[in-house]
C-alpha cells in the first residue's frame, strides 16, 4: 500500500511537470514575434472585408494592386474586371461585395479571383494560386509589408491642379476649384460647390469614416485615382498617378517631386503659387474681440502683431503648418479665456506655446535649431518665459496716427490688413551690426597664459560669417534688426551696446565658489568656443589638443 | 500558568526588545549631511572628456605615474575603473540614444552624506569629516577589506602588491590638501578646463545644480544624481542622457548604507545583554520549582509511610483482639460441648 502511494504522488508531480511545461512551451509559440517582413511594397492592400461581420475564419489576404493592374494593361481589360463603374465613376470596393451578406461576399472573391485565375492558368500564362492553395493567399505571415509614403499636397502641386487645362472645367468654377472642393447638404445628402468657402479636405474627412463621410484615406482615392483614371481614359496623356506606387512608392514620388519643381522653376514669380482663397497679405493680429455671451471683451490689451500672411505662404508647404485641418482664422477657436472648439488653448497660448509648431514662437524656436543659428541660440537660457524684452521685438507701436484704428477692435479686416502692411513696409529686415570698424578686427586673450602664448581670436572674422549666415533668412533678419543683438550671442546677460563689457569684466578666477554657477573665465572661453564650433557644425576641438588655439609658450 | 505559556511569553517579549526598530532608530535619525559641508558638482555635459582632472588629482595626490601619458585619449576607448594607482578616471560612452555625440563621465569616491564604509568599518578607520570629505585612516586599519564590499560604488581599493603596509586607496576630496592651506579646490576640480567640475558648498551646489536644469530646459534630465542616492552624496551629478547609460547605478534607493544595518547591528547589546539575564533567570526559575517539588515529594513518602505503619498497626491489633475473641469463644464453644457431652452421658447412663 505505501509502494502505491508513493508511486501514486510521483505520477502527480510528473503530470503537473507536463502539463506546466506544454502550457509553457505552448505560451512560447504564441509568444514568438512574427517576423516583421523586410520590406515592403506600396501597393500590398490587406482585404479584410469580412472582418466587419465577425472574427475572420482565415487570416486576411495578402494583395498587391499594382501586380494586378499591370496584368490588365497588359491583356488589355479594364478596371471594371474587378470594380464596377457608374456614371464615370469607379467604386473603389471590390465589384459586388458593396450591400452583399459575408456568405455572398466570400463566394464573389473566391470566384472572381480563383475564376480569373483559372483563366489565365487555362491560357498558358502566369498567374496566381488557383483553387484549394488557400494559404497562398490567405497567409498570415506575408513576407512583404505595406510600406506607404505619402504623397501630399504641397502648393505646387496644387497649383498644377488649379492651372491645368486638362481638368474637365465645371459650370460653377472656372479655376477647377469646384472639381475637387465641395461642401455637404445634409438635407440634400449631396456634395455642392460653394465658391469662396473651399476648405481643406482634412476639415471633414478625418482619420476613420464618419457616418456618411469618407475617411481622408477614401476621399483622397475617389476623387484623385478616379479622376486621373477617367482622364487617362480620356486619352489624357499627362496625367496624375492612378497606381499605388505612383502616389505611394519613392520612384513615384520623385517623379512628382521633379515635376513640382520644373513647374514651380518657370514661373515668372513665386506669388503665382498662392492659394487664391482671398487670405490677406497681411494681418494685424489681435484677439477676437467679442467674448462667448457676444459682448464686447476688454479693450486692446497689448499692441497688435503685424503678421505678414503671404511671406509665412512663401516658407511653408500648406496651410496646415500653422492652422489646423480646417482653415479658420484663430482667433475664432483661442479667444482670450478659450474655447473647446480650441482645446481650451487660449489666444496669448496659440502664439506662444513653445511646446507647439503650430504657434508663432514654437515655430520660430524650432528654427534656431538650424546650425547657423544653434551656436548662440543652444546657450541662450530656455526657461519657457520670455524677457521683457522678447515681448517687443513683435509687439512693437502701432504706426503714428493708426494707433485709434488699429487699437479699436472693432475695425474692419480690411482695415486692420491695411495698417499691417504699412507696418510691415517699414520693417527692417536686414540683419545688420556695427559698421566693421567699429568691431575689433583680432583680440588677444592673454589673461590667463601659463603654459601657453596668448589666443589669437579673430573677432571681426566671426561677426562677419555670423552676418553672412543670417543674410538670407528673412526671420533672422528681423529679430537681429538692432545691431547690438547679434554681438549678444557671446557678449550675454549685458544690454546690447557697440561697447559691450569685456569677458573678464563678470567671468573672474577660476572656481569662485561664491557663485558656482558663473564660470570662471577660463571655462567662460571654453564653454562658448567649444560649444558653439559644435552646435554650428563646424571644426571640433579636439579635447587635448590645446595647441589648436594656443601655442606651446617657449621656455 | 502552565510553564510552556510562560516561557513561550518570555520568548516574545525577548524577541520584541530585539527588533524593536523605533527605539533604535532614534540612534540614526534623518542626517541630511553636515551643515555647510562641501561636495563637487559634475555636469557631465560640459565634460569634454580631456582627461586633465585625472592629471590634476595624480599631481596633487602625488601617485605614480600612468602607463599611458594623460593626454593619451586612447585610453577612453575601454570603460574603467579606480585602482589603486588611481584616485579618478574618465570614461567615454558613445552612442547614446538622444546624445549628440559622446558623453563622458568623471568617476571617484561619491564621498557619501552617511558612508557605507565607514559603516562597516569595525575599527572606524573611516570618518565623514564635518567638510564633507570621507577620510580612511590607516593607523587603525586591520586590512580586513569590509569597506570595498560595503561601498555600493565600489571605490576603496587595496593595494595588493604592498605585502607589508598596504593601504587603502580612494579619493579623499583633497581633505589634507585643503586643511593644510595647500589647495582651494581639489585637484581635479583645479585643473578642469570647463569647470565640468565645480567645488563648493553642497546645498548651494544644488541650488545652482538646480538652477541650471531650469534655465536650459532641454539640456538636462531633471535629476541631480546623488542628491538623495544611498541618502545622498557630496558629490553630485548633472547629466543630459540617463545617468543608467553613463554607468552610474539607479537601483540604490535612497536609504543610507547604515541605516540598512543599524536595526540588526543595534540590537546586538540587547541580545547579548538581555538574554544571558532572561536565560539564567528561567534557569533558577525552574531549578527552584524542581526543588520545592523534590522536598514536598519526600515529605508525602514520609507521611504515607507514617499512615501506612500506623495503619497496619490497627489491622494487627484488630486481628489480634478477633483471634484473641474468636479463641475465646472456641474455647467456650469446646467447653459448652464437652458439657453437653457428658450431660448426655449421664443421661445415657441413668437409663
Amino acid at each position: 500500500m505505501v509502494k502505491g502511494r508513493s508511486l501514486l504522488r510521483w505520477a502527480g508531480i510528473l503530470l503537473v511537470c507536463v502539463s506546466v511545461s506544454f502550457v509553457c512551451i505552448e505560451a512560447q509559440g504564441e509568444k514568438e514575434p512574427v517576423k516583421a517582413p523586410e520590406s515592403g511594397r506600396p501597393d500590398r492592400i490587406k482585404i479584410d472585408t469580412l472582418a466587419a461581420f465577425g472574427e475572420l475564419e482565415l487570416p486576411p489576404v495578402t494583395f498587391f494592386h499594382d501586380k494586378h493592374t499591370d496584368v490588365l494593361l497588359k491583356e488589355k481589360k479594364s478596371c471594371e474586371t474587378c470594380h464596377s463603374v457608374k456614371d464615370h465613376k469607379l467604386s473603389l470596393a471590390f465589384k459586388g461585395t458593396n450591400a452583399a451578406k459575408p456568405a455572398e461576399i466570400k463566394d464573389i472573391y473566391h470566384a472572381s479571383c480563383i475564376g480569373c485565375h483559372n483563366e489565365m492558368a487555362a491560357a498558358g500564362k502566369a498567374t496566381g494560386p488557383p483553387d484549394g492553395f488557400c494559404r497562398s493567399c490567405h497567409n498570415a505571415k506575408p513576407t512583404l509589408a505595406t510600406a506607404r509614403l505619402d504623397v501630399g499636397l504641397n502648393k505646387v502641386l496644387h497649383f498644377r491642379h488649379v492651372e491645368s487645362k486638362n481638368i474637365p472645367a465645371t459650370a460653377v468654377d472656372k479655376n477647377n476649384c469646384g472639381v475637387c472642393h465641395h461642401d455637404y447638404d445634409k438635407k440634400t445628402k449631396k456634395t455642392f460647390y460653394a465658391k469662396g468657402k473651399e476648405e481643406s479636405c482634412r476639415a471633414c474627412h478625418g482619420d476613420k469614416p464618419k457616418s456618411g463621410e469618407m475617411s481622408l484615406e477614401q476621399a483622397a482615392h475617389q476623387q484623385c485615382v478616379v479622376c486621373h483614371l477617367n482622364l487617362a481614359q480620356k486619352g489624357v496623356k499627362e496625367t496624375g498617378p492612378y497606381v499605388c506606387a505612383g502616389c505611394h512608392g519613392a520612384a513615384g514620388l520623385a517623379l512628382v517631386a521633379k515635376k513640382n519643381q520644373e513647374v514651380a522653376a518657370k514661373l515668372p514669380n513665386q506669388d503665382a503659387l498662392r492659394i487664391k482663397r482671398g487670405q490677406p497679405d497681411a494681418a494685424l493680429i489681435t484677439y477676437n474681440p467679442k467674448d462667448e455671451s457676444g459682448k464686447a471683451a476688454k479693450p486692446l490689451l497689448m499692441n497688435p502683431v503685424a503678421f505678414d500672411h503671404k511671406a509665412h505662404e512663401k516658407y511653408n508647404d500648406n496651410c496646415r503648418v500653422c492652422h489646423h485641418a480646417g482653415i479658420e482664422s484663430c482667433d475664432k477657436c483661442h479667444t482670450l479665456l478659450g474655447t473647446k472648439a480650441g482645446k481650451f488653448v487660449t489666444f496669448e497660448q496659440s502664439m506662444h506655446l513653445k511646446t507647439s509648431q503650430q504657434s508663432c514662437a514654437g515655430c520660430h524656436a524650432a528654427k534656431q535649431a538650424a546650425p547657423n543659428c544653434a551656436g548662440c541660440h543652444n546657450r541662450m537660457v530656455k526657461t519657457g518665459r520670455p524677457d521683457e524684452a522678447t515681448c517687443r521685438q513683435c509687439h512693437v507701436p502701432l504706426p503714428d496716427g493708426f494707433g485709434a484704428l488699429g487699437g479699436n477692435l472693432a475695425a474692419t479686416p480690411q482695415q486692420k490688413a491695411g495698417v499691417a502692411e504699412i507696418m510691415l513696409k517699414s520693417r527692417n529686415l536686414n540683419p545688420g551690426t556695427y559698421a566693421a570698424s567699429d568691431i575689433p578686427e583680432t583680440v588677444k586673450i592673454k589673461d590667463l597664459t601659463d603654459k601657453y602664448e596668448p589666443a589669437e581670436f579673430s573677432h571681426r572674422k566671426i561677426v562677419q560669417s555670423l552676418t553672412q549666415g543670417m543674410k538670407d533668412s528673412l526671420l533672422a533678419g528681423y529679430f537681429h534688426r538692432d545691431p547690438g543683438t547679434m554681438c549678444q550671442g557671446c557678449h550675454h546677460n549685458s544690454p546690447a551696446s557697440k561697447k559691450p563689457p569685456n569677458c573678464s569684466a563678470c567671468h573672474g578666477k577660476n572656481f569662485d565658489a561664491k557663485h558656482p554657477d558663473r564660470p570662471g573665465l577660463q571655462a567662460a572661453f571654453h564653454g562658448q568656443c567649444n560649444d558653439c564650433h559644435k552646435d554650428m557644425g563646424l571644426k571640433q576641438l579636439a579635447a587635448t589638443n590645446c595647441t589648436d588655439c594656443h601655442k606651446e609658450k617657449q621656455k | 500558568m502552565l510553564r510552556r505559556t510562560f516561557l513561550g511569553l518570555l520568548g516574545a517579549a525577548g524577541m520584541g526588545a530585539a527588533l524593536s526598530k523605533s527605539a533604535l532608530a532614534a540612534g540614526t535619525q534623518h542626517f541630511t549631511g553636515h551643515p555647510g559641508s562641501f561636495g563637487v558638482l559634475f555636469d557631465a555635459t560640459r565634460c569634454i572628456g580631456c582627461r586633465r582632472c585625472e592629471a590634476g588629482c595624480n599631481q596633487v595626490n602625488g601617485l605614480p605615474s600612468p602607463a599611458k601619458p594623460f593626454d593619451d585619449l586612447s585610453v577612453l576607448d575601454v570603460k574603467r575603473r579606480t585602482d589603486a594607482k588611481t584616485y579618478t578616471i574618465v570614461n567615454r560612452y558613445d552612442k547614446i540614444p538622444g546624445a549628440a555625440g559622446p558623453v563622458f563621465r568623471k568617476f571617484q569616491c561619491n564621498h557619501c552624506l552617511e558612508p557605507a564604509c565607514a559603516s562597516a568599518c569595525f575599527v572606524r578607520a573611516f570618518s565623514k569629516t564635518a567638510q564633507g570629505a570621507v577620510t580612511w585612516d590607516g593607523s587603525v586599519c586591520v586590512g580586513c577589506r569590509y569597506c570595498m564590499i560595503a561601498c555600493p560604488f565600489e571605490v576603496p581599493t587595496f593595494e595588493y602588491n604592498e605585502p607589508l603596509t598596504p593601504r587603502i586607496m580612494k579619493c579623499t576630496m583633497c581633505y589634507p590638501q585643503i586643511m593644510s592651506g595647500q589647495l582651494m579646490v581639489p585637484g581635479c576640480v583645479g585643473a578642469c578646463p570647463t569647470e565640468a567640475l565645480v567645488y563648493g558648498k553642497r546645498d548651494r551646489l544644488i541650488t545652482a545644480a538646480r538652477e541650471r536644469i531650469y534655465k536650459y530646459s532641454g539640456r538636462y534630465l531633471d535629476y541631480i544624481y546623488g542628491e538623495h542616492e544611498m541618502g545622498g552624496t557630496s558629490w553630485l551629478y548633472l547629466s543630459g542622457v540617463p545617468f543608467k547609460a553613463l554607468g552610474m547605478r539607479e537601483d540604490l534607493g535612497v536609504t543610507p548604507a547604515p541605516e540598512l544595518t543599524s536595526g540588526a547591528l543595534a540590537s546586538v547589546p540587547i541580545v547579548a545583554g538581555l538574554w544571558p539575564v532572561l536565560l539564567i533567570g528561567i534557569y533558577a526559575v525552574n531549578k527552584r520549582k524542581d526543588k520545592i517539588a523534590r522536598e514536598e515529594r519526600l515529605q508525602a513518602v514520609a507521611e504515607a509511610l507514617t499512615k501506612a505503619h500506623a495503619d497496619t498497626e490497627h489491622k494487627l491489633e484488630r486481628a489480634k483482639t478477633k483471634a484473641e475473641a474468636d479463641q475465646k469463644a472456641a474455647i467456650e464453644k469446646a467447653v459448652k460441648n464437652a458439657l453437653e457431652e457428658a450431660a448426655k452421658a449421664e443421661t445415657q447412663e441413668g437409663d
